[in-house]
């Protein structure tokens, strides 16, 4: 499911808000179920935005303190996740300035079960191995490039091209114009680009 | 968001900003023809546009592990029980070391046998060994962090 889809879905009016409306009345099944539903997606973004599983995981335990300590001004009608990542953002930075977080971005960090380590036995055997093989190095060598990007840069390329967000829920999100959204996405992807040019060259060769 | 008229060509150089603009489908129906046109026509621009698709590809395709059940933390139930928390660390910490420090002092003064000395001490000791262990293990990875000295 695309992050989208997700906003779509928790927009909806439905269990969601009623969800929200519980917790907010100290009800902790409640609590327990938006912890459940938002965990993964809370600690993949702080993940992409930081790198390192530890910060990530903390980042993402703050963040979900925060929203459930100012569940009081949030709007129950309105979907959960852009706050929540809003929160996460916001603490990423905050890592940022205290210290230079530094990138330990780990083999461990990717999903085995999902192609991100090269298949030995493909269930298709009109796969490729050799693309195969140059994708999943594209993007590991891909991730661990976000880390010499501009803090700016990575949480756009993080945001549009990891967590599928249109240019107007980015532009919500950070407080800038659309126009700005595309030309400091280009910018940021441009950067990446000469950072993994021979992967780059390689696959579309 | 257009690049300035090329006086030579009599055409407008297209900016390559409107590329990111058109991989993401969120140009307007003139401009995405611009694009297009400048596609057909510019090997150089074809390139770079092949190579952002293949970036945000490489990126949306990417799937991360999520933690292990257990290595999600528990969620203290507000911010008052998490500063409670590091505050009863920091005290635990605090009172292993002072009685450690005490300790090494009636040890040097002589006026303890050795196995009252090691009852006293063996609990702080052993606390402060194990938080030792812990900080040392953390300057470990710090040092061999490949990324160490990326600055930002």
């Amino acid at each position: 499911m695309s992050v989208d889809d997700a906003v779509i879905r928790d927009g909806a009016p439905g269990p969601e808000t009623e969800l929200v409306r519980r917790a907010r009345q100290g009800d902790r099944g409640a609590r327990d179920e938006l912890v459940f539903r938002h965990r993964r997606q809370v600690y993949f973004l702080a993940l992409q935005l930081l790198g390192n599983q530890d910060d990530a995981l903390d980042v993402s335990q703050d963040a979900m303190l925060r929203f459930f300590a100012n569940l009081h001004r949030f709007d129950a009608e309105r979907p959960v996740r852009p706050w929540l990542f809003r929160i996460v953002r916001n603490l990423a930075l905050d890592l940022f300035r205290r210290r230079k977080v530094r990138q330990a971005e780990s083999l461990d960090a990717f999903d085995d079960e999902d192609g991100e380590k090269p298949r030995l036995d493909p269930p298709d055997p009109s796969v490729d191995l050799d693309r195969d093989l140059q994708q999943s190095q594209l993007r590991r060598r891909l991730f661990a490039a976000l880390a010499k990007l501009t803090p700016m840069q990575r949480e756009i390329v993080v945001l549009r091209d990891y967590q599928d967000l249109s240019y107007q829920e980015i532009a919500e999100m950070l407080e800038i114009p659309l126009g700005t959204v595309m030309s400091r996405l280009h910018g940021a992807r441009q950067r990446l680009r000469l950072l993994v040019e021979g992967d780059l060259k390689a696959l579309a060769g | 968001m257009a690049a300035p008229a090329n006086p030579q060509s009599g055409r407008t150089p297209l900016d390559e900003v409107l590329l990111s603009g058109y991989l993401d489908g969120t140009l307007s129906q003139l401009d995405a023809q611009r694009v297009r046109l400048g596609l057909e026509s510019d090997a150089v621009l074809l390139q770079s546009f092949r190579e952002l698709r293949l970036l945000r590809e490489a990126a949306l395709s990417t799937r991360f592990a999520a933690p292990a059940e257990i290595d999600w933390p528990e969620l203290p139930q507000s911010l008052p029980s998490r500063y409670s928390r590091l505050a009863g660390w920091l005290l635990v910490v605090g009172w292993a070391l002072l009685l450690l420090v005490i300790g090494i002092g009636e040890l040097m003064s002589g006026r303890h046998g050795w196995l009252e000395l090691v009852l006293f001490l063996a609990m702080p000791g052993g606390l402060v060994l194990l938080f030792f262990s812990v900080l040392l293990d953390r300057i470990k990875s710090l040092k061999t962090d490949r990324y160490c000295g990326v600055e930002r």
